[in-house]
This record gives structure tokens, sequence and C-alpha cells, in this order.
């Protein structure tokens, strides 16, 4: 049978015409088939967020950022993005920009809300989280966490090293000796509690920050991943150990509260063998600590210093 | 008769005003619609191909030839061969390759037309030979050089791909990955708006040439040469125009 | 009734009709007679407005041709049937088609209707089974019947030929001037003959209209063409090897 001019005609144009919307949806990274849909953001610092850069939920891609333009009446940053409609954004999402601008890789990151909550409308704003810049944040406070600690941990080495003389003579005034470091090692403890939450978030940011940079160096930039890595480790070891600085201050903390209390008396002390052997081996622990990072400041130190390389 | 440039211009705004006007009785061309798309259209869709998908490939091979720096990855080329290819290339190249194919078919066709007194005998017969004869081809144009165009990028874009994985270049998925980190969805319209505008240029340059030859089969020659060159000059034009107005 | 007033028409520079008069009356046959290139071809398409004027008029049926919108122009155009000298078949289509195009563009004919009336015009040019040969593969004599079959297919109400039959043999001359001359009589159609050859002239023709130096140097009927003492027109008249009167 002769095909007729309309229908060869007709084909090419339907082809053609199918080939083009999925084309574009493909390279728009939606589902070829599904519908998406679109909603928006306002954030402070777009941090180099171009319309392209995909948007992702737990890692997976599930949609792209349609526009960025700093709005008239607010000034601040617009982002306008689309997702694909299966995923069921609800209030209580918020966005992230992520990624690192220098290396031309930004993304979108959504933090899906309560799966039971009202769904976010067609069009509608998503919150916006902060930490935009991940690896600013780590380099801002790494050298001003670790003056800190190694402060404390001078600190720290003085008392302990007074306490040793002071055992080691029983007949000095043990009692305000222990006053003063049960003073210090309560300063210390603080100290320390406040810097745990922090470097924990630092921590947890810099794995995070760890995780995109994997995902981003291939093998073009192995400099960049090994750097990384030991950063991590080195990061790692410190958390591990402050942790057992913390458990040792504390448990010396107890023990001098009980002598503080009158529960115990110098003799009792001193003539409680199990109990000065508790109290030895706990400041034995911190010394050991201490004298470690005295005597290796460069485990510690040297390579948080490559933290600054970023 | 040598026409002064302003003249010509006159005369082909004439020409495309009266086919406007010729464009309500529509009706009665429909047939020949058909058969103008499918020449225009259809017909050229093996040639548009085979050089879109060597535009491709060649754009492939030299971007990653000039990428040295290990330091960049490697969907770059993607990056740079779609927008490339959907931006420029897809709809010029076509313009180019119909500029001559169509053009020169058209300013043939119309100007032995002319010559021979047909364009007279349908006249007299009571048709409107701008209506039957011109309109069909420019509408033909516009509807097909998007067609055309997508086809060329499809192609084009593959054929990049292909050369890209064969060739040890870019793997499949990092060249997409590329493409879809710099894809603007206002490129492809683009693109789209360019081969219309594209399509109008050349089919109703060729119309003008053809229509209005004068001289026998000499004249026929010269209205063919024209037909081409004017159809690429006035396309380049366009796409100045239309890249300095839309982007 | 066609009439034309004082024409001029001059291409860049060159006059060729300087002030032509004529006047065509309901049902009877002109034969325009003149030498080569003396400008019947430029008149006749001035007959249908395929040429304008630079001054002067052309009233068909009372209606100046030239001061009507484009779309009444076609149709007052659409009441003529044109044979052109070289034919004009539109040679993306065959004979057939030819034939069957203006049947097809004007009329709402069915198929077969469209099929038994070009085939009935193919005959009249006694060309009835050349349907399906392209123009291009017809000799110069047989493109001018298919197109003279294509003039007259849908019976117009004025013919215009230009040249019918030059270019064929005396014996499908003879045809053709049959055909033009039962044209006139059963369908009282007004034709217009544009021609050199005076025994056409002489077998159809009621007046003839002779076309010298840009102006209707003489116009008269046949019996006045005999008797006319006119040196030029008995020239051209001699030249084509005809004795008027004798
Ligand atoms: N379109 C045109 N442009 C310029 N000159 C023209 C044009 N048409 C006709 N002429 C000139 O007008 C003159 C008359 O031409 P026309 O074709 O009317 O001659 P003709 O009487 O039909 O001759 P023939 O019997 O050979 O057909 C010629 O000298 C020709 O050069
Ligand atoms: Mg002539």
């Amino acid at each position: 049978m002769r095909i007729s001019n309309e229908l060869k005609v007709g084909l090419t144009i339907i082809t053609a015409t199918v080939i083009f919307i999925l084309g574009v949806r493909y390279f728009e990274d939606l589902p070829l088939f599904a519908t998406t849909y679109d909603l928006s953001a306002e954030f402070d610092n777009a941090g180099g967020l171009i319309p392209g850069n995909t948007v992702r939920v737990n890692g997976v891609n599930v949609g792209s950022v349609n526009e960025v333009y700093i709005s008239t009446e607010t000034g601040k940053v617009e982002v306008k993005f689309h997702v694909d409609r299966n995923i069921s954004v609800t209030e209580g999402a918020y966005a992230k920009v992520s990624g690192i601008d220098a290396l031309g890789a930004v993304r979108l990151d959504l933090y899906l809300g309560p799966l039971d909550a009202p769904r976010i409308p067609e069009g509608g704003r998503v919150a916006v989280g902060d930490g935009n810049d991940i690896f600013g944040d780590i380099t801002a406070r790494a050298p001003e966490m670790l003056e800190r600690v190694s402060s404390v941990l001078d600190g720290l080495d003085t008392v302990l090293l007074e306490t040793g003389t002071m055992l080691s003579q029983p007949e000095s005034d043990f009692r305000s000796t222990l006053r003063s470091v049960n003073g210090s090692v309560t300063e210390l403890q603080s100290l320390l509690a406040a810097e745990r939450n922090r470097i924990s978030a630092i921590l947890q940011n810099v794995e995070e920050a760890t995780g995109s940079l994997k995902t981003l160096t291939s093998e073009n930039g192995p400099a960049v991943s090994k750097l990384v890595e030991d950063l991590s480790v080195t990061i790692a070891t410190l958390d591990r150990e402050l942790v057992g600085l913390g458990q040792a201050s504390r448990s010396l903390n107890v023990l001098l509260d009980k002598i503080n209390n009158g529960e115990g008396t110098l003799g009792l002390l001193v003539n409680d063998p199990s109990m000065y052997h508790k109290m030895d081996s706990t400041l034995d622990g911190i010394n050991m600590l201490v004298l470690d990072f005295k005597t290796n400041p460069g485990k510690y130190l040297g390579e948080m210093k490559l933290v600054d390389l970023f | 008769m040598v026409l002064n440039p302003i003249q010509s211009m006159g005369r082909y705004s004439q020409l495309l005003f009266k086919a406007f006007g010729a464009v309500p009785e529509f009706g009665t061309y429909r047939k020949k619609l058909w058969e103008q798309m499918m020449r225009i259209g259809v017909d050229s869709m093996p040639i548009v191909m085979l050089a879109a998908a060597f535009s491709g490939a060649v754009t492939t091979v030299q971007t990653s030839y000039q990428l040295v720096s290990p330091l960049i990855p490697k969907s770059i080329i993607g990056s740079i061969v779609v927008p490339s290819m959907i931006l420029e290339l897809g709809a010029v190249v076509t313009g180019f390759i119909l500029a001559g194919r169509v053009g020169a078919r058209i300013a043939a066709e119309l100007g032995t037309m002319r010559v021979t007194e047909q364009i007279d005998a349908l006249e007299a017969m009571g048709l409107n030979s701008i209506g039957y004869l011109i309109v069909p081809r420019v509408i033909a144009g516009i509807v097909m050089f998007p067609v055309l165009y997508v086809a060329a990028c499809f192609v084009g874009i593959g054929g990049g791909m292909m050369v890209g994985h064969l060739g040890g270049f870019v793997p499949i998925g990092e060249f997409v990955d590329g493409a879809r980190e710099f894809f603007q969805p206002f490129d492809p319209i683009f693109g789209l708006i360019k081969s219309l505008v594209f399509g109008f240029t050349i089919t109703s340059v060729s119309c003008f040439k053809g229509y209005y030859t004068a001289g026998g089969a000499e004249g026929v020659g010269r209205a063919t040469t024209q037909a081409a060159v004017a159809s690429c000059v006035f396309l380049l034009l366009a796409d100045l125009i239309l890249a300095a107005t839309l982007l | 009734m066609i009439s034309v007033k004082n024409l001029y028409k001059s291409f860049s520079g060159k006059e060729v009709l300087k002030g032509v008069d004529l006047d065509i009356l309901e049902g009877e046959t002109l034969a325009i007679i003149g030498r080569s290139g003396s400008g019947k071809s430029v008149l006749m398409k001035h007959i249908i407005g395929l040429l304008q004027p630079d001054s002067g008029s052309i009233m068909v049926d009372g209606v100046d041709i030239n001061k009507v919108s484009y779309a009444d122009l076609r149709s007052i155009r659409q009441h003529f049937g044109v044979l052109f000298q070289g034919g004009a078949l539109f040679d993306s289509m065959n004979s057939f088609e030819n034939v069957a195009f203006p049947l097809r563009t004007f009329t709402s004919m069915s198929e077969s209707e469209v099929q038994r009336v070009v085939l009935e015009c193919l005959g009249m040019v006694e060309l009835p089974d050349v349907g399906a040969k392209m123009p291009s593969e017809l000799s110069g004599g047989m493109q001018k019947r298919v197109a003279l079959a294509r003039a007259v297919a849908l019976k117009p109400r004025y013919i215009l030929y230009d040249e019918p039959t030059s270019g064929l043999d005396p014996e499908t001359s003879n045809t053709i001037d049959e055909l033009i001359q039962n044209l006139a009589d059963q369908l009282n159609v007004t034709s217009i003959v544009v021609t050199h050859d005076m025994h056409s002239v002489l077998n159809i023709a009621d007046k003839a209209a002779f076309v010298h130096d840009g102006r209707m140097h003489w116009t008269g009927t046949i019996a006045d063409l005999h008797a006319s003492t006119d040196q030029v027109l008995r020239s051209f008249v001699k030249a084509n090897e005809y004795q008027i009167g004798v």
C-alpha cells in the first residue's frame, strides 16, 4: 500500500514532538513520563546555585533547579525548583545548598518533613536549613577549638603534675591541694562539656563534607581525597581521646567530691589502697593522654592544620 | 534588470504581504502543503541527520582534545556538546544544508515556472499564484524546520555520545551528567524559535528569488544561486539578531 | 464584450504598445495578426490583466480590470480560457492532471466526471491517449494541443489563443481550426486568436486586427481584408504567401 504524504508528514511531526518533549525532560533530569511539581525557597546566600543543578533527597536525584534570582522585594535569593511528583514534600521539610562552589558541583539538598504532615502545595515555599558552607565552618572553627582544648589540657597537665608531687609527699596539705585540683577539674569539665557539643557538631559536618567531597573527587583528585580521609581519621581519634578524657575527669571529680564532703579522710584515702589505686589509675589515664598530647602534638595539631588548606 | 537592495526589500515585503493576504484561502492549497512538507521536511531528513551526526561527533572529539587538564571532569564534554548542538549547531547546520537543498530547489522550480509562463497560466485561470505556490512552501518551511531541528539535535547529541563512548573520550553516563548539570530549559525553546525563523527566512527568500525570475534559463540559474547565497546570508543575520534579542 | 482603449505599454524604455484600441463583441472570433515582436502576446496578456498598462484601459463586460480588486479580477479571469504561446503546461503534472487541474480547482465535479471531461477534451485535440505522459515527454505541437485542451476544459465564455496552430502540420492545424470554430459556434464563445497563419484567419475569423508599430494599424472583417489596399497589410499578407482576392 502506498503511504500518503499526509501520513508520512504527520508521523514525522509527531515523532519529532515526542522526541523533543522526552529529550527536554531527559536533560532536565525529570522522569520521562511522570509529572513534576514546583516549589520555591528563599535563601540569604545561594552559594553558587544555578538553574539546572540537581535537587536531592537522601542522596537521590529527584529534580532540578529552575531559576535563581534576587527578589526585588526582599533582596534575598529566590530559588525555584521542581521535584518528582511522587516525592511527598510535607510541611517541615527544609532545603539546604550543599556542595562546593569552586568545583562547580553545587546542589540543593531537600530534607523531607514528617510523612503525616500536610503536603506543601504546588508552587509553595520550603523552609531553609542553615549551614550553607560546611567547609567555611570547619576552617573557621578548627584552630579555635584546638587552641582551647590544648590550653585546657595544658592546665590539666600542670595540675596533675602538682598532684603527683603532692601524693609523693603525704605530709603536705593534701586537702587544700585537692581543692585546687577540684576547681580546675570542674572548670575543665564544663569546658569539655561545652566543647563536646561543638566538636561533635563539627565532626558531623566534617563527615558530611567528607562524604560530599568523596563523591566529587574522582581519580582526578587523589590528593584531595587522601587529605580528607586523613583529616577524618585524625578528628575521629581526637574525638575518641577527648571522650576518654571526659570520663577520666568525671570519675576524678566524683572521687574528689567524696574527699571534699568528708566521706573519707586523708587517712582513709591513704589507708585505703584500693581507693588510692583507683585515683592513681585515673590520674595516670589523664596523664598519659596529656603526655601523649604534649610529646606528640603533631599527631593532633599538625594534621589538624591541613584543614586550613580549604 | 538589477534592483538595488532597498527596492528588493520593498518587493520582498510586498510579496510577503500578498502571501499573508492569501493565507485565508489556504483551504484550497492544503494538498500542496502536504506535498511541500513532504519535499522540504521528510525528504531532507537523511542529509540533515547525516550532517548533524557528524557535527555532534566532531564537536565531541574536538572538545575532548582541548580538555587537557586532569582536574576538569570529563563530563564537561557533555556540558559543551549538548548546549552547542541545541543552541547553535542543530539549527544552523540544518539551515545551511537546507539553504542549499531547499532554497535552490524552490528558486529553480518557481524560476522555471515563471520563465515558461506556468505562473501566468495559474494566474490566468483565476488562481492566486502566490497563495498557490509561495504560501505552502513557506508554511512547510516554518513547520518542518523545527521538526528537522529536533531530528538534528537528536542525532547530533546521539552521535556525540556514541563517539565519546566508542572513542574512549567520555562514558555515556558522564556525558549525560555533564549535559544535565548545565541544561537550561530555555535552550531548546530558543533552538525551536531559531529553526522556525530560519525555515521562514530560507523559504521566503528563495520563493522571492524564484517568483521574480526573469531572463530564461540563465535567469533561472542566477535566481537559484542567489537564493542559496541570500538564504545563507539572511540565516546568519537572523541568527545574530535572535541571539542578541533572546539570549 | 472586451474593449481596449488607448493602451500604452513600454518595457524598460522600449515602447511596445503605443495607443492600441480594440473592441471584441460577444460571440465573435477575432484574429490578431502582426509581425513577430509587434506586441501581440503583450496585448493578450493585458486583456487578462497579467500585465498592467502604462496608460489606457481594458474593459471586460463593462468593468475596468485594472481598477478592481485582485479578488474581483480573479473571478473575471475565471470566465477566460487562455492558451499561451509556449503551452505553459505544469511540468510537475502529467497531461491528464494538467487538463483536470482547472476542473478540480474550480468545480465540484466528481472524479468520474472529471475523467470524462478530460478524456473528451484530449479527444478534441486528437490526443486521446497521452494522459499519462509528462509534458517533457511530448513534442512541442502535442504540448500545445494538451494546453489547448486545458484552456477549453471549463468551457469559458472567452478564449484567448496565442498561436494555436504554429508548429503543427497542416492536417492537425485544420483540426484545431475546426475545434476553435465549433467552440465558437456551439457554445457562443468569444475568441481571440493571435496567429501568423493567414489560412487559419480566413478559415475561422469573423474579424481581423493587424498590429503594426505598436498600434492597431488595420481592423475589419475578413471581407474587408480581401478588399484592403493598405500597403503594410498587403505586404504582411503577401509574405504569408497567400494572395488576397485570388
Ligand atoms: N516581459 C518583457 N520584458 C521586456 N520586454 C518584453 C517583455 N515581453 C515582451 N517584451 C518585448 O515586447 C515586444 C513584443 O513582444 P511579444 O511577445 O508581444 O511579441 P509577439 O507579437 O507576440 O511576437 P511573436 O509573434 O514572435 O510571438 C518584444 O520586442 C519583446 O522584446
Ligand atoms: Mg507572441
